[in-house]
């Protein structure tokens, strides 16, 4: 345990700090954080005594209070390390020199007395996190005709307690967009904002909300919220970044999850141990969300590389579904949660047995098994057809190679010939400039390059999932152990270690008791259904708080993989409560989620306040929710959007992913592969269904902020950058989009086309003054329409959802 | 809105600190920007550089074969080399084989008043030892390429976490409203591994990230408009953007957003004019582009973009990284040819690069560093035909130039083989410290939270090597 950094973090806490914390910052903390934190730190609080935070030395242990504010003679911190009370303080160590006591009784004396307060900030929360919600009553509020559903309640309750009335419900029109794009990704077409903008009856809402959670492109949309949590990427990352090419099963996966509402305790427990659950090709394949992350697949040392997959298999599911940063608990106890390390470690055990794999898992229904075959069969003819023409010239120029340079078969300049043929990125040799010339060498290349394709492409279509299985007795002599690593290492073993639950959410550090699986270890399952159950304190809350997130921006916690001490406080302990029982009493259904949150008023809300001026003053965060905030497009809507703008989104679904265009010198530089982009039709498909390499990423989805793959994302940062304004005004995307959606808006009058071109991009009428500067651009250029299309694709108004 | 709720907005606002940073960036007032999570706008002592360029030699170059001349190479070349006393955690399968030292194929000689030691490689850059500082001692933590090129680029050996040139520009800001305050040049015959997470801005808002340049074509994706739109037909687009955008926010005060994302067209707008410009190499003198070599296919691509390099700084940009091909100097199999080939292309564009930095008076506010991200071994499979020479991350040469380092400054020793630095020994990370100390950076002190924690370029610390400091 590192003082200093305890003293770090403690300097480092923002501003408006009491002068009694400042007090303890400077005077106290230093001195207790090196002779006392070592038992009394948040972990270890030997004798239930904290001493790194005041309220800890306030509140104190099972003796009392630590600290009685200003009287160091009655504080028992003081009469401890003096010695007048035994066993003296520091237990086992050297007592403090006079000048640190000295210190700390000048400190406690400077420190503001006050009455006994209960535990608060820390301890609070703690208790709060670390107890299974009940769900509370609906608080009355006066104005309760602004009530749809308890969500209203609690949150007009925060409000009128801090004096705030709820903004105004926002137009028909930016609910219109809000709900398209947040639920399935895309705009509606004019057709369809008609439609909902003419329709007066009174559940013309309600009836699009749930249009929207029945159309399968749903699912397109959530799954990518989910995928950017599961690390999503169809290759291993690192030098060679070799391709997965099964990966793409799980994006399925994924989206008809969603789709079918399945139930979000059966979709944790599938993807942690489905094999366990009965199997079937669908779970085994949900199980691809222990292998998502990076894979040094040359790394040297095997067993390292065994600890790195453990290690973040352990810190990624702890982050995904309990909303906790056990993974900081790898090389020591927790700095701030209560995770010892021993915690980290007996987590990780769960997956001692695990190994990785390839399952032969057929194609179910839902993936189109003829089809599967169909282009398996196509590709792998092709493919024997290829190579079996490149053996040819191989052949050829072997002999040429043989005939001219008058050697034999086996001679090493032959092997070294054919090797360099073969080599990726190799350059034209001017020493074999006798055996062939650039032009045929080229032609090689590109036959070679067409298998090398087809071999890829096969690859794809083969019936397996990328998985994994325990190995268990009789396969072994026996599971490993797992055992404590100190500082991490993996040579520096310490206490071996059972499975076992956090021991600040069971209560004890028993081991987990394990249910038999014939074949497997079971142990998965006892995880998974430990991490599923409705008593569990964090799952319901977890995922309650990141569909919130979806639909506001912020979650209720607006750190949604750190519920513990340093992530953010909730802003509505209460109402997350009340959503993560309501989640588990309507069986985790997620849709019933979306149903709640989309028709409250709170959500309706306008981004406009009246009071805002004054409102912002006191809430600057709108943690209170007196207006909806602004949100962005991400960058697959974006994309998409453009696609679906313009006529020429291929709306296929399912299946391999296609390989975007990349400039041919970018295609060419890299060591292990080369990067074949797909057919031109295959180019317009949904984002989600682009092939996600991770050593190549889409520059149109890089510049606008796509999640960075490396590491589970909960929250992607949308950033304002002049490359973005380069991709919109001038990338090819756009103005490809620009031109054919010209073409579609295009009507009998300049008139008619700008306001079709208004309806179809923005849903909306042009105003006058609009109307008539478009009309100037369109008198000046027969291309007019375009351009003025490139105009509405760079908008705010386009970009942003009011 | 008062300025002070409007940075208080910002800073609370659901889109937070990219769109500060970037917003008061572009007012080119850094005494504005609001205080991000850790980092104090601007630097934290007196800068002696205002810029870095930063030369990446990808594959690991041979420290014995350049810098570090050790004649007990020649002496035992031949010889058995026994690792077994050393504790490798690294590559313990390429030692369990039967391995023999190899002598360098290369003359040493003195050079300069400094009298330092360079190869025959390097007799371009051996005219300059005078104004460099060089480090022979540094090690790394993995002998993997991408670990360790992520470990030069970004301080550990995961990616994820943000560059040098990330952190630089969220300590320091942009100079040039006109300009990427961070650019990376990769060789595009053969990308860095990992490609743009290697100058990519990890968990730090994206507006820190480099921006690839080519020295081909043009230099930034998406620069130029497309071929069919007009310069006039461009103005008349961008002023409807701007009305437009301007009723839209007239209507929505409370979200600055929207009025900093009508700034990036702007700044959009005059980089398409201020790019090509400040790239035209065709400007330069022909002195200066033969003395960088630009005349000769084998150092055309790392001359021109050295050349890129200082007219960038001369710009203002703040941190410019060259790289060599991925794994160029990684010299396995033949240490001669590998290094000599490699050497070719990259010797006369550097030395050229501080010469004419020096004579525009531009060297002390510049901060030139060229490294691997590995050294390598003294010693080679015994039943391999070629001598090359295999990863070595106990001891590589660092060498740094201008913006306040002690030109002619020789630091730290390797063993008696070279492999193991045992004197004044330093880790990568203190190359980080020495480069955000020159640039008026605590590496300390600049930090930013995230995923529960204040984050730092150096991690728990780095040393300043004090010893190359004027």
């Amino acid at each position: 345990m590192n003082p200093a950094l305890i003293v770090m973090a403690a300097a480092v806490a923002l501003a408006q700090q009491s002068p009694d914390q400042n007090l303890f910052n400077t005077e106290i903390l230093p001195v207790v954080s090196k002779a006392c934190a070592g038992c009394h730190d948040g972990t270890k609080a030997q004798s239930d005594l904290v001493v790194t935070s005041l309220d800890g030395l306030i509140k104190g242990g099972r003796r009392g209070a630590a600290i009685v504010p200003g009287s160091a003679s009655a504080s028992l911190l003081i009469q401890y390390i003096k010695g007048d009370r035994g066993p003296r303080m520091p237990l086992g160590g050297a007592p403090l020199n006079a000048a640190a006591m000295d210190r700390l009784a000048r400190a406690i004396n400077a420190l503001a007395p006050r009455a006994a307060t209960p535990a608060s900030g820390r301890e609070q929360h703690l208790a709060w996190l670390l107890k299974a919600p009940r769900r509370p009553a609906t608080p009355a509020v006066s104005g309760s005709s602004w009530v749809r559903n308890p969500i209203d309640a609690f949150v007009l309750s925060r409000l009128e307690s801090a004096g705030m009335r709820p903004a105004p419900p926002a137009s028909p029109r930016a609910l219109l967009r809000r709900l398209y794009f947040g639920l399935i990704g895309l705009p509606p077409t004019p057709a369809e904002a008609r439609a909902f903008l003419e329709d007066r009856s009174a559940d013309a809402y309600e009836r699009l909300v749930d249009r929207l959670l029945a159309d399968p492109r749903y699912g397109a949309r959530w799954a990518r919220h989910w995928l950017d949590l599961a690390r999503y990427a169809e290759s291993d990352g690192f030098a060679i970044d070799g391709e997965r090419p099964a990966a793409w099963r799980y994006r399925d996966y994924v989206i008809r999850s969603f789709n079918a509402n399945k139930p979000y305790d059966e979709f944790v427990k599938e993807q942690l141990a489905g094999d366990e659950a009965g199997g079937g090709p669908e779970r085994l394949v949900a199980m691809g969300f222990l292998r998502m992350s990076t894979w040094e697949a040359d790394a040297n040392s095997k067993q390292q590389l065994r600890q790195d997959f453990l290690n973040e298999v352990t810190g990624t599911t702890s982050a995904v579904f309990l909303g906790l940063t056990a993974g900081c608990a790898q090389c020591h106890d927790h700095k701030y949660d209560p995770i010892p390390q021993r915690d980290f470690y007996r987590l990780q055990a769960f997956f001692a047995a695990t190994a990785i794999e390839e399952s032969n898992a057929p194609f179910i229904p839902a993936e189109d098994p003829g089809e599967m075959r169909r282009r398996f069969r196509r590709y792998e003819d092709a493919l024997e057809t290829a190579t079996a023409g490149l053996d040819q010239r191989r052949e050829a120029l072997k002999q040429r190679f043989m005939a001219i340079r008058k050697v034999k078969e086996d001679h090493q300049t032959v092997k070294d010939f054919l090797r360099d043929l073969g080599v990726r990125n190799a350059f034209f040799q001017e020493r074999d400039k006798d055996i062939l010339d650039q032009g045929e060498w080229k032609s090689y290349r590109e036959a070679k390059d067409q298998v090398d394709e087809l071999t890829e492409t096969v690859r794809r279509y083969r019936p397996v999932a990328y998985t994994v299985r325990d190995v268990t007795p009789p396969q072994v002599p026996a599971i490993h152990d797992t055992y404590v690593l100190q500082s991490g290492e993996l040579a520096a073993k310490a206490e071996k270690v059972e499975p076992g639950f956090l021991e600040s959410i069971a209560g004890h550090r028993n081991p987990a008791v394990i249910p038999f699986k014939g074949g497997s270890s079971g142990r998965r399952t006892a995880l998974a259904e430990w991490i599923s159950s409705a008593e569990n304190p964090l799952t319901a809350r977890v995922m309650a708080n990141r569909v919130w997130q979806h639909h506001f921006g912020e979650g209720i916690v607006r750190t949604p993989s750190d519920f513990g001490i340093n992530g953010e406080r909730p802003t509505h302990p209460e109402l997350l409560d009340w959503l993560a029982a309501e989640f588990v009493a309507r069986k985790w259904s997620v849709k019933d989620l979306h149903r709640l949150i989309l028709t409250s008023n709170t959500w309706r809300q306008s981004v406009e306040n009246e009071q805002a001026p004054r409102y912002a003053t006191d809430d600057p965060g709108n943690r209170l929710l007196w207006r909806q905030n602004w949100q962005r497009l991400d960058s697959e809507v974006l994309r998409d959007t453009l696609l679906s703008l313009s006529g020429r989104l291929n709306a296929a679904q399912g299946g391999p992913g296609a390989l975007f265009e990349v400039p041919a010198d970018v295609a060419e530089g890299f060591e292990f592969f080369k990067w074949f982009p797909s057919p031109a039709a295959e180019q317009n498909r949904r984002s989600i269904y682009t092939f996600q390499r991770r050593s190549v990423v889409d520059p149109l989805m890089e510049t606008f902020d796509v999640a960075n793959n490396s590491g589970t994302c909960a929250r992607r940062i949308p950033t304002v950058v002049a490359p973005q304004a380069l991709t919109l005004m001038n990338g090819d995307l756009a103005n490809l989009a620009a031109r054919h959606f010209a073409g579609r808006v295009t009507g009998g009058s300049p008139g008619e086309s700008i306001r079709n071109a208004f309806q179809a991009a923005l849903q909306r009428d042009p105003s006058p003054a609009e109307l008539d500067r478009a009309q100037t651009l369109l008198a000046r250029d027969t291309s007019g329409l375009r351009h003025l299309a490139v105009v509405l694709f760079n908008l705010n108004e386009f970009l942003y959802l009011e | 809105m008062a300025l002070n709720s409007r940075r208080q907005f910002l800073y609370q606002s659901v889109t937070g600190v990219g769109g500060i940073a970037l917003l008061d960036l572009l007012r080119g007032d850094l005494a504005q920007a609001a205080p991000t999570l850790g980092a104090p706008a601007g630097p934290h002592h007196t800068p002696k550089a205002r810029s870095v360029i930063f030369l990446a030699m990808l594959g690991g170059v041979s420290q014995m074969d350049t810098f570090d001349p050790k004649p007990a190479l020649a002496k035992f070349d031949g010889t058995p080399m026994d690792w077994s006393k050393e504790k490798l955690t690294d590559q313990p399968g390429l030692f369990a084989r039967k391995r023999v030292i190899v002598a360098s194929p290369f003359a040493f000689r003195k050079h300069g008043q400094c009298g330092m030691d360079v190869s025959e490689l390097l007799p371009n850059l051996a005219t300059c030892v005078d104004d460099i500082a060089f480090v022979r001692s540094v090690q790394a933590d993995n002998g993997n390429h991408p670990a360790a090129v992520f470990l030069m680029n970004t301080g550990f050996v995961q990616p994820g976490n943000p560059s040098m040139g990330a952190w630089l520009t969220y300590g320091l800001g942009a100079q040039n409203r006109n300009l990427p305050a961070y650019v990376a040049l990769p060789d595009f015959r053969s990308i860095p591994f990992s490609g743009a997470q290697q100058w990519g801005s990890g968990f730090l808002p994206a507006v820190y990230q480099g921006t690839v340049m080519r020295w081909k074509g043009d230099p930034i994706r998406d620069l130029r408009r497309p071929d069919d739109i007009s310069e006039e037909t461009r103005q008349n687009q961008l002023d409807l953007l701007r009305s437009f955008n301007a009723e839209h926010a007239s209507r929505h005060l409370s979200n600055t957003e929207l009025a900093a994302r009508m700034d990036s067209y702007e700044l959009a707008y005059r980089m398409q004019t201020e790019v090509p410009g400040a790239l035209d190499l065709a400007a330069e003198t022909p002195a200066t582009r033969e003395s960088y070599g630009l005349n000769d296919p084998v150092t055309e691509s790392f001359g021109k973009r050295c050349l890129m390099a200082r007219k960038l700084v001369e710009k203002g940009v703040r941190f410019v990284q060259i790289y060599t091909p991925s794994q160029s100097w990684d010299a396995h199999g033949d240490i001669r040819k590998n290094h000599t080939k490699n050497a070719q292309e990259t010797d006369k564009p550097i030395a050229a690069l501080l010469k004419d930095l020096k004579q525009r008076g531009m060297l002390d506010s510049t901060l030139v560093v060229c490294t691997g991200e590995f050294g390598r071994t003294p010693d080679t499979p015994a039943d391999q035909k070629e001598q090359g020479r295999d990863h070595n991350i106990k001891a590589f040469t660092v060498w740094f130039a201008g913006g306040g380092i002690r030109g002619g400054s020789i630091v730290g020793q390797t063993n008696e083989l070279g492999f193991k630095a045992v004197e004044e020994v330093y880790h990568i990370r203190d190359v980080h410290a020495t480069i955000l100390h020159q640039m008026g950076l605590n590496d300390l002190r600049l930090t930013y939270y995230h995923a529960g924690r204040n984050r730092r370029l150096t991690d728990t610390g780095g040393r300043v090597i004090r010893s190359i400091i004027g």
